[in-house]
Parts: structure tokens; C-alpha cells; sequence
């Protein structure tokens, strides 16, 4: 007991004491007796012991109270700490007092508070970490936990080593995340690269697997779902890809075939380049946008149905080139193409899809190769026909010249008509040999070949044998005209005696239509031209002299003589304008070559009659209108329709004939009616183009007539060396003209 | 044997020319080499830039024609009937083998690797140069002409063989068994020298009586309807013409024109296009016996020899010029008028 605290007790007591006091002065006064003096004092005595009672047992209560909330206190405190996984420092040993229960409390209460507050703030680390793992595991995992619930966090264990845990969960979490990203951008570049080749709206097919995944700069969703679709949708618009590529390069390399098959111009080619260049390239490698869209695959499908097009147009095209030729080649040699395989057919068949062009082509050359050999065999006896269709035509125009009575007037051209007939008469007399000869030689040919010779379908040998017959019924028909002349002669003679003389009734007629005949249609023009120049041909082969090749008089001598003299077919009159003057000349050849067939394909159809006005009078005609009989009338006219109809045709079915006159430099002597070798034709040459008295500079002076052999300068060279070797005599004999 | 000329020579001549008539002469594909055959019966070898004679071959007879198969090596067409191949550099000779008549011409093909020899015994052979000695083993082909070859020329697969009586014979060499074409010159006289085109769509042929012809393989009608024949090498004199054999065509490696040679002595060039005379040269001493352009048409050889046209007489030195070309001499003109008037 310190003396402070003393004090009011000692104040108490006073106060107690003087109470005392009062309270005896009081009774003293009052006069109590001691018994109740004593009882007051006892009461008074009792009831102070009840307040220390009440004031003990309060203390006391105090006392527990402290204690409770001092284990309470420490309680929570070591669970806080356990649940932070952390040693409670602070625990105290029971046995070491470390002072009064209310030092205690307060040394415990602060520890808790602070304990307290870093357990809520562990509190609210677990739980942002929780969240964030939940929301990576909602976007990886899908919505099927709401983001929105409450993360739960289990108050027991908020220890570092958990927190640790929960943040390597949470990156592990964000790693896998950030993968998924990758690959989900990956996913998503590829199938941009995809889109694009394909020819497809990027954002459209990414919308339909996520909406997220169009937006580049939001939230993109990364769940195994989408994912997994991405891949699924790549897997298929890789198989697309494949197969569009395959497509597009068995278009590419159908287009190289055909570009390379129809020299396509590479201008052509060079829009295409972007496809052919892909031909070979494996399925990364393209990687152009819009190269395998649908669009410009159709446009490639189309470029090649053009070109396919163009191709069987073109194999048509050949088709009908090959046929031609083939019939051009039949028509030469007068056989009659096969009629199965008529351009038509081929056409149709080619474009019903029945036939291979080139099959068909094959076939055609193999026949144009068949008939090239038969045309070969047949080459020989064509001549001859050739030839003997010539005479025939000679021996028309010379029947039709012998009735014009005015043939021997002096006129324009007469003297070529004159030497025409001349030749014609000469030709005609050896036609029944020519016709003898032809048809032996046929008959050997058919025997050997064991076919029938057919011209133009018809068997020579039958046609022979018409011109025969009706040789032998126009001469027959001639004596009777004779017969007829005399007796007619005789009748105006005696008419003459009886009533003076009369102009001859006949005369005038036949003076006018004879001439009109012969030069009337162009065609006969034509005739009459070449007629005439092959009767200039025939003196210039009959002149004996002859001077050198190489000297000729200059132009103007050569027209004036040619007027003259008329030797050089050379320069015929008519076309020697078109070319005087000009050192170089450009020669048409062949134009008319086309136009015979068409006359000829027409012929047989126009009857006998409608071709007179443009025709001389032939036998047949003559024939007809003489002959009584009427069926025999019929039959001779159809006989010789063919027969007429060849001779009468001539004139237009082969102009070939007559062209090579025209054109002397570029004649083809291979058609010329008449034999005629270089040499023998060269001979003429000369002699015409100098007559022997002018003493022309002569370079080249070997000019020895006696000699056919042409030689060219090096071989009179060799010999003339041989012959200074050997000393031989042969060597006049050998120098020859050099041409 | 140096004679006087009053003309101004055009271009250089060569040094050691040959001793008689030249046959032939062509320049090298790869070099400004000049093969030379002649009646001397040597060929000889020029470097023609250089002017040096590089090398003389003697055979047993006169050579008709010579050609080269590359820089090392040529052949020759002999009148001793033999095809011989020479090796320039070993001064060596062996026989390719024989006609039964003189050789008249040869030419080396490229595309096919063969020699092909024409020759008066009216045959065309081929020969492969390859094989081993021997005739047997190097001939390839004979294939029989309606006459004795006089001219021949080759371009691509193609080969054109002229012969007596003016027959042309038109082969692929990739089937030889029967002529592709069988023409008839479209000149009335003896044919003296035949050459294709470069671009291969034709030839040209020349005949003794001063004319060329310009042919075409293809046998269409707007194909044929371009060919035409014109006069040349002929002289008017006193009224009358002089006519010339053409003895000789060349064609321009770069521009297609060619050159003509005749008995008169000139060379003209030629634009068979525009169907003009581009250039004549100043007349050479005595006939043009062969013409070739060098590779690059820069250089052109001429051979001024006597080609025995008027027999065996006197007749000026034998000689070999090598002119070079100028631009504007052969490079064809575009067209003004169809005709300038005469």
C-alpha cells in the first residue's frame, strides 16, 4: 500500500469515523438504547459487506471477461496466422507471465488488428488472382461458368505458398492463353491467305465461326471450339484450294498443249502467264490472291473451251484442206473421189462428236497418199488422154472451120487461123492412131491392174469407143452431105438452064453465123487465141536455121517483127504490151484454175441443146438432126452427150492448157498439149529472134545444130580438158550450144 | 600474170590465186576463212581478212565444189569422181567416197549432219561424214535424177537440186526416197545455179540466158502467185540485146537481198522483195564465177574467172576480190513506186 493510495482510504475512514462519531452524537441525542444501537451497526456492518461482495464478484466477472477475449483474441490470432501460413510470433508461453491480463490484451489487440488487415489484403490478392483465372478459364473453357459469379476464396488457406500456386496457375493460364492467340492468329493468317486465293470474302467466313474473330483490335475468342472450328475450316478450304489447283493447272497445261499446238501469238499468251506459270507450282506456292477464285477459274475454263474451239475449228479447218487437196488431187487425175467420205460427212461426224478429227485426217491423207500412187500409175495413159482430148477439140473447131465458107477471107488473124487449121488437119489424121494406141495402152493397164480405167468416172475405154463409133457415123454423114451437095449442085444447075442463074440460098446464112460461132464467147476467144498461138508454135519447130541463144533482136525490132513475121510465140502480139518495158514481171499463174470444175460440175446437167449458141456444131448435133430414126436419135445424142461434152468442155476445163502461152516465163510445160523439151523448144528460139543477116555481137559462138545434148559449160570444159589430154578427134562433136 | 585494168579494181584481191577457171568459193560460217576449189584441181584455203593463203589441196582431177563442215575441216567435189574430205589443219584428204560420173556440186548440212553431192552420173547421194572410211560405211543414199546435176542448194531440211534439162527436184532430207516436188524450171534455158532463200520459203534460180527466177516451195495458189522471173546481166548493144548466163547467186545473210553474177562481168544486188536492183558493182575483168557473202554479209567474195561460155580461148587472169559490203548496198528499200519508169 503506497501512501497516494492511503489517502482516501484514510479519508474514507475519517469520513467513516466521523460518521461514527455523528451518528453516537446522533444516538446520544436521540437517545437509542445499545441493542438498537448495536443492530444499526450491524446492519450498517452487513450491508457495507454486501456492496465489498457485489464489488468482488464484479471484479471477478471483469477478471474472466479479460481473460476470455485475451484467448479469443489470441485464438483469432493463431488462426489467422495458420491460415497465412505463417508462425504465430507472438503466442505467448503460458508459463511466462509477462504481466497483468490488460498489458496482455493490449500487447495482443494491435498484433491482431495487423494481422487482421494483411489477412483481408491476402484476402483481396487471392481474390483478384482467382478472377483473373477465372476469366482466362471462362474465355479458354467457354462461358460455362459465369464471369459474373462470385469467385469463392477459401478463408483457410491464404497462405503464400497458395498464392504462389494460384499465380503460377494463372500464368500458366495466361501462357496457354497467349499460345492459343498465336494459334488462333495463325489459324487466322492462313485462312486470310486461303480467302484471298480462293477468291473469298475473309471477314464473312471468319463472322460465321466467331464474331469476335473479325475485329482485329478487340477480344478475340480463343476456346477449343473455335479453334478447333478454324481448323476444321481450314482443313476444308485447303482441300478446296488442292482441288481448285489441280483443276487450274490441268486447264494450264491443256492451254500450254493447245497454245504450243496452234502457235498461239504470245501476246495472246501472255494474258494467261499468271495461270501457266502455276502449272508446276505445289499448293503453297500459290499464294496470288484471287489465282484459284471461282471467277477466274471459270475465266480460265473459258480462255480453254475458246481454244479448244479453235482447235477442232481448226482441225476442221485442215480437215477440209486435206479433203480438198484430195479432191484437187482427184480432179487432176480425172478419178472420182471415194463419195463415203464427203467433206459433209467428215464435217458431221467431226462435230457430232462420232469421229476423231484427226482420225479423220489420217484417213484422208492415207487416201491422198493411195490416190498420189494411183495418179502415178495413171499418169502416162492421162497424157495420152490428155493429148487425144486435144485432138478432139482441134477436130471440132477444124469441122466447124471447114463449114465457114468465109474462112478463107483475109482478115484479122486469118493467117493463124490458116496455120491452126493446117496443124488441126495434121492432128486429126493421126487421131484414130492416137485413139488406137490409147486404148491399148489402157487395156494393158487394166489388165495388169485388173480395174477398169476410169476418166472422171466414166471407163475410158468406153469413151473410145464412142469416139470411134461416132468418127465412123460422122464420116458416114459426110459422104452423105457430099452426096447431097452433088445432087443439089446438079438440081441448081439445071435450075440455072431453066431459069437463069440465082444466088446460092445457103451462102449467106452460113457466112454470117460461122465466124460469129468461132469468136463469139469469151471462152471461144480464149480458144482461138490459143489456138493461134500454138499454130505459131509449130513453124517456129519446124525452122531449120539457127542462131545463138543469147542474142535477140531489142524491142522494138522484136514487136515489128513479130508483126511480120509472127515467130515468136515468145511474145505473142497480145501480151507483149503487158510486159514490154518492165525488167521484172510479175506473172498471175493459174488464176483461172479454178474456174473449169465449176463449168464442168454443171455440164452434164444443162442439156445437149442449151450449150449451142456458145458451141461450135459437133457431130452429135449434126448427128441428131439428121438421123431418121428417132429412138436411135436418143440414143446417139446420149451417147455422145458425153463424148460431146468432153470435146465441147475443153475449152473451159483446161485453161491450163492455153496459160502456159500466155505467160511464156512461167509456163509449167508439164500441161503443154504438145510435147515439147527444152531443147527443141530452145532451138525455135533462136531462129526466130535472128534472121541471119544481121551480124549480131555474138558471145557465145558455139553453136552446133547437129548436136541435141545440152551441156552445161563445165561439162564442154571437162571434155575440152580430156580432150587436150587424150588428143581425141571427138571434140567438135562434143561442144554443143549450151543450151 | 598481172594484167592492166583501167577500172579501178573493187575490193582486194587475194594473193595466190588459183592457176585456173575458180569452180566455187564460200566463206566460213564461223570465220572470215575462204574455201576455194578450182580447175587447177587444187582447193584452197584463204584467211580473207588477212589476205594469207592458209592451204592448198591437190586432187586428182579439177574440183567442181568445195564447202566447209566447220572451221577444221571441209569437202570437196572433185571431176575425178571422188567426194573428199579435208582436214585443214592436218593437211590430211580422205575419200569420202565415189560418183560413176564427176561431182558437180556438194553441200554440208547442218540439220541433218550429212554431205549431199550432186553429180553428172544423174544421181544425188548423201553421205554421213562421221562414219568410218570406206564407201560402204559413209553412204547413206543414192537417189536417182532424171538428169546430170548441175546446181544445189540447201536451207533447213530442205534441198533443191537443179539438173540438166531444167528439171528441179525439191527434197526433204528427213525423206529422201522420192522427191517431195517434181518441178520444170520456169526458165525456157539451161539452168546454171540454184540457191534457197534464207527465211527457207523458196529459191532462186538462174539460167545461161540472163534470167532468175523466184520461186516458191509452198505450192498454194497465193504462194505461187508470188513468184516471178526477171532479166538481167544482158547488154543492148547496136539495136540488139547481149544475154549473159547468171552464173552465180548469193544471199544476204542479214537482209534476204542477193547478189547475181554473170558472164558480163557484174555483180548486182538485188532486192527480190521489192523487186528492185539495189546496187551494180563496177564490172570485174572477166565473168563471175561464184559469189558468197561471209557470215555476217560484211565481206563479199568474188571470183572473176573465165566459165568457159564461149570453149576454150584466151581470156583474162583468174582472180579472187574481197569487197567489203556497205550497208546501203544491200539492205533492201522500201518501196516507192511499184515501177519507176524506165
Amino acid at each position: 500500500m503506497s501512501t497516494p493510495k492511503n489517502d482516501p482510504l484514510i479519508q474514507v475512514e475519517t469520513t467513516c469515523g466521523t460518521l461514527l462519531y455523528e451518528l453516537q452524537i446522533i444516538w446520544d441525542e436521540v437517545g437509542e438504547t445499545d441493542a438498537d444501537r448495536d443492530e444499526m451497526l450491524l446492519e450498517l456492518e452487513r450491508e457495507c459487506l454486501e456492496v465489498y461482495r457485489r464489488k468482488v464478484d464484479q471484479a471477478n466477472h471483469c477478471r474472466a471477461q479479460l481473460r476470455r477475449t485475451i484467448a479469443d483474441s489470441e485464438a483469432e490470432l493463431a488462426a489467422i496466422c495458420s491460415a497465412m501460413g505463417e508462425r504465430p510470433v507472438h503466442i505467448r508461453q503460458s508459463d511466462q507471465n509477462a504481466g497483468s491480463l490488460k498489458e496482455e490484451l493490449s500487447k495482443i489487440l494491435p498484433q491482431l488488428e495487423e494481422m487482421k488487415k494483411r489477412k483481408i489484403e491476402r484476402r483481396n490478392q487471392f481474390v483478384e488472382v482467382l478472377e483473373q483465372i477465372q476469366k482466362i478459364t471462362n474465355e479458354i473453357y467457354g462461358s460455362s461458368v459465369s464471369i459474373s459469379s462470385k469467385t469463392v476464396v477459401d478463408e483457410t488457406d491464404l497462405s503464400l505458398r497458395k498464392l504462389e500456386e494460384l499465380h503460377r496457375q494463372l500464368h500458366e493460364l495466361e501462357k496457354e492463353k497467349s499460345d492459343r492467340l498465336k494459334q488462333v492468329q495463325d489459324y487466322l493468317n492462313t485462312l486470310n491467305s486461303l480467302c484471298s486465293v480462293l477468291g473469298m470474302d475473309f471477314m464473312l467466313t471468319v463472322d460465321e465461326i466467331h464474331p469476335s474473330l473479325g475485329d482485329p483490335k478487340g477480344f478475340t475468342s480463343i476456346s477449343d471450339d473455335t479453334i478447333e472450328q478454324l481448323a476444321t475450316l481450314i482443313k476444308k478450304l485447303l482441300e478446296v484450294k488442292i482441288q481448285r489447283m489441280e483443276r487450274l493447272q490441268d486447264l494450264a497445261t491443256t492451254m500450254l498443249e493447245l497454245w504450243n499446238l496452234m502457235d498461239t501469238p504470245i501476246g495472246e499468251q501472255q494474258m494467261f502467264q499468271n495461270v501457266t506459270r502455276n502449272v508446276a507450282a505445289s499448293e503453297h506456292e500459290i499464294i496470288e490472291p484471287n489465282t484459284l477464285s471461282v471467277d477466274f477459274i471459270n475465266y480460265v475454263e473459258a480462255e480453254v473451251s475458246r481454244l479448244e474451239q479453235l482447235k477442232s475449228s481448226k482441225m476442221k479447218e485442215l480437215v477440209l484442206k486435206k479433203r480438198l487437196e484430195l479432191e484437187e488431187i482427184c480432179r487432176k487425175t480425172h478419178l472420182l473421189p471415194d463419195s463415203d467420205c464427203a467433206i459433209e460427212d467428215a464435217i458431221e461426224a467431226i462435230e457430232s462428236g462420232f469421229a476423231d478429227a484427226a482420225t479423220i485426217l489420217e484417213q484422208i491423207e492415207l487416201q491422198i497418199a493411195k490416190v498420189k500412187e494411183e495418179a502415178l500409175s495413171r499418169k502416162e495413159i492421162l497424157e495420152k488422154v490428155e493429148k487425144w482430148l486435144t485432138a478432139c477439140d482441134e477436130e471440132c473447131w477444124l469441122e466447124e472451120y471447114n463449114r465457114d465458107e468465109n474462112r478463107y477471107n483475109a482478115g484479122k488473124g486469118a493467117h493463124l487461123t490458116l496455120k491452126r487449121a493446117e496443124k488441126a488437119r495434121a492432128l486429126v489424121n493421126k487421131l484414130p492412131g492416137m485413139v488406137e494406141a490409147l486404148a491399148s495402152k489402157t487395156m494393158a493397164w487394166e489388165k495388169e491392174r485388173e480395174i477398169e480405167f476410169l476418166y472422171d468416172g466414166i471407163r475410158l475405154l468406153s469413151m473410145l469407143e464412142e469416139y470411134t463409133i461416132l468418127r465412123k457415123e460422122k464420116e458416114q454423114e459426110r459422104r452423105r452431105l457430099r452426096d447431097q451437095k452433088k445432087l443439089q449442085g446438079q438440081l441448081i444447075a439445071e435450075q440455072e438452064a431453066l431459069y437463069g442463074s440465082k444466088p446460092s440460098p445457103s451462102k449467106p446464112q452460113s457466112v454470117k453465123k460461122g465466124p460469129r460461132y468461132s469468136t463469139g464467147g469469151a471462152s471461144n476467144r480464149r480458144v482461138s487465141l490459143g489456138g493461134a498461138m500454138m499454130t505459131t508454135h509449130k513453124p517456129d519447130s519446124l525452122h531449120p536455121a539457127k542462131a545463138t541463144p543469147k542474142t535477140r533482136p531489142s524491142k522494138k525490132n522484136e514487136r515489128m517483127q513479130n508483126d511480120h513475121l509472127n515467130h515468136r510465140h515468145d511474145d505473142a502480139t497480145v501480151f507483149s504490151a503487158i510486159r514490154r518495158g518492165l525488167d521484172i514481171v510479175d506473172t498471175p499463174v493459174r488464176k483461172h484454175s479454178s474456174t473449169p470444175r465449176a463449168s464442168n460440175a454443171i455440164e452434164p446437167e444443162s442439156p445437149l441443146l442449151a450449150r449451142k449458141p456458145f458451141s461450135p456444131i459437133t457431130s452429135a448435133v449434126s448427128a441428131k438432126s439428121n438421123t431418121t430414126n428417132m429412138l436411135e436419135v436418143e440414143d446417139n445424142g446420149e451417147k455422145s452427150h458425153k463424148m460431146h461434152h468432153q470435146n465441147n468442155d475443153l475449152p473451159y476445163a483446161t485453161p491450163l492448157k492455153t496459160i502456159p502461152f500466155v505467160d511464156e516465163e512461167n509456163r509449167t510445160p508439164k500441161v503443154m498439149p504438145f510435147p515439147c523439151t527444152p531443147s527443141t523448144v530452145s532451138v525455135p528460139m533462136q531462129t526466130a529472134m535472128t534472121p541471119a543477116a544481121t551480124p549480131a555481137p555474138i558471145p557465145f559462138a558455139i553453136t552446133k545444130p547437129v548436136e541435141e545434148i545440152e551441156q552445161s559449160f563445165e561439162e564442154r570444159r571437162l571434155a575440152s580438158l580430156l580432150s587436150k589430154t587424150q588428143i581425141t578427134t571427138s571434140y567438135a562433136l562434143v561442144r554443143v550450144c549450151a543450151s | 600474170m598481172t594484167s592492166v585494168h583501167p577500172l579501178p579494181v573493187p575490193g582486194r584481191e587475194l594473193a595466190n590465186p588459183p592457176t585456173d577457171g575458180i569452180s566455187n568459193l564460200r566463206f566460213s560460217n564461223h570465220s572470215d576463212n575462204l574455201l576455194v576449189s578450182s580447175w587447177d584441181k587444187s582447193v584452197r584455203l584463204y584467211d580473207a581478212s588477212a589476205n594469207i593463203l592458209r592451204g592448198e589441196f591437190m586432187h586428182g582431177g579439177p574440183v567442181l565444189d568445195c564447202c566447209f563442215h566447220d572451221d577444221s575441216s571441209g569437202f570437196s567435189a572433185s571431176a575425178d569422181n571422188k567426194v573428199r574430205r579435208i582436214m585443214f589443219s592436218h593437211g590430211k584428204e580422205d575419200v569420202l567416197g565415189r560418183h560413176d560420173a564427176p561431182v558437180r556440186c556438194i553441200e554440208y548440212s547442218y540439220a541433218a549432219g550429212q554431205v549431199i553431192t550432186g553429180s553428172w552420173d544423174k544421181t544425188l547421194k548423201c553421205w554421213d561424214p562421221r562414219g568410218a572410211s570406206g564407201q560402204e560405211r559413209t553412204l547413206v543414199g543414192t537417189y536417182q535424177q532424171p538428169e546430170r546435176v548441175y546446181s544445189l542448194s540447201l536451207v533447213g531440211n530442205r534441198v533443191v537440186v537443179a539438173t540438166a534439162g531444167r528439171h528441179v527436184n525439191v527434197y526433204d532430207l528427213r525423206n529422201m526416197s522420192q522427191p517431195e516436188q517434181k518441178r520444170e524450171s520456169s526458165l525456157k534455158y539451161q539452168t546454171r545455179c540454184v540457191r534457197c532463200y534464207p527465211n527457207g520459203t523458196g529459191y532462186a534460180l538462174s539460167s545461161v540466158e540472163g534470167r532468175v527466177a523466184m520461186e516458191f516451195f509452198d505450192l498454194l495458189e497465193a504462194s505461187q502467185a508470188k513468184k516471178y522471173a526477171f532479166k538481167c546481166h544482158r547488154k543492148s548493144e547496136a539495136g540488139r540485146d547481149i544475154v549473159y548466163p547468171v552464173n552465180a547467186i548469193a544471199f544476204h545473210p542479214v537482209y534476204g537481198t542477193f547478189a547475181t553474177g554473170g558472164c558480163d562481168g557484174f555483180v548486182n544486188v538485188w532486192d527480190g522483195n521489192n523487186k528492185k536492183r539495189l546496187y551494180q558493182y563496177s564490172k570485174y575483168p572477166t565473168s563471175i564465177a561464184a559469189l558468197s557473202f561471209s557470215r555476217d554479209g560484211r565481206l563479199l567474195a568474188v571470183a572473176s574467172s573465165y566459165t568457159f561460155e564461149e570453149g576454150d580461148m584466151l581470156h583474162e587472169p583468174d582472180a579472187i576480190f574481197v569487197r567489203s559490203v556497205n550497208e546501203i548496198e544491200v539492205k533492201p528499200k522500201p518501196k516507192v513506186y511499184p515501177n519507176p519508169p524506165a
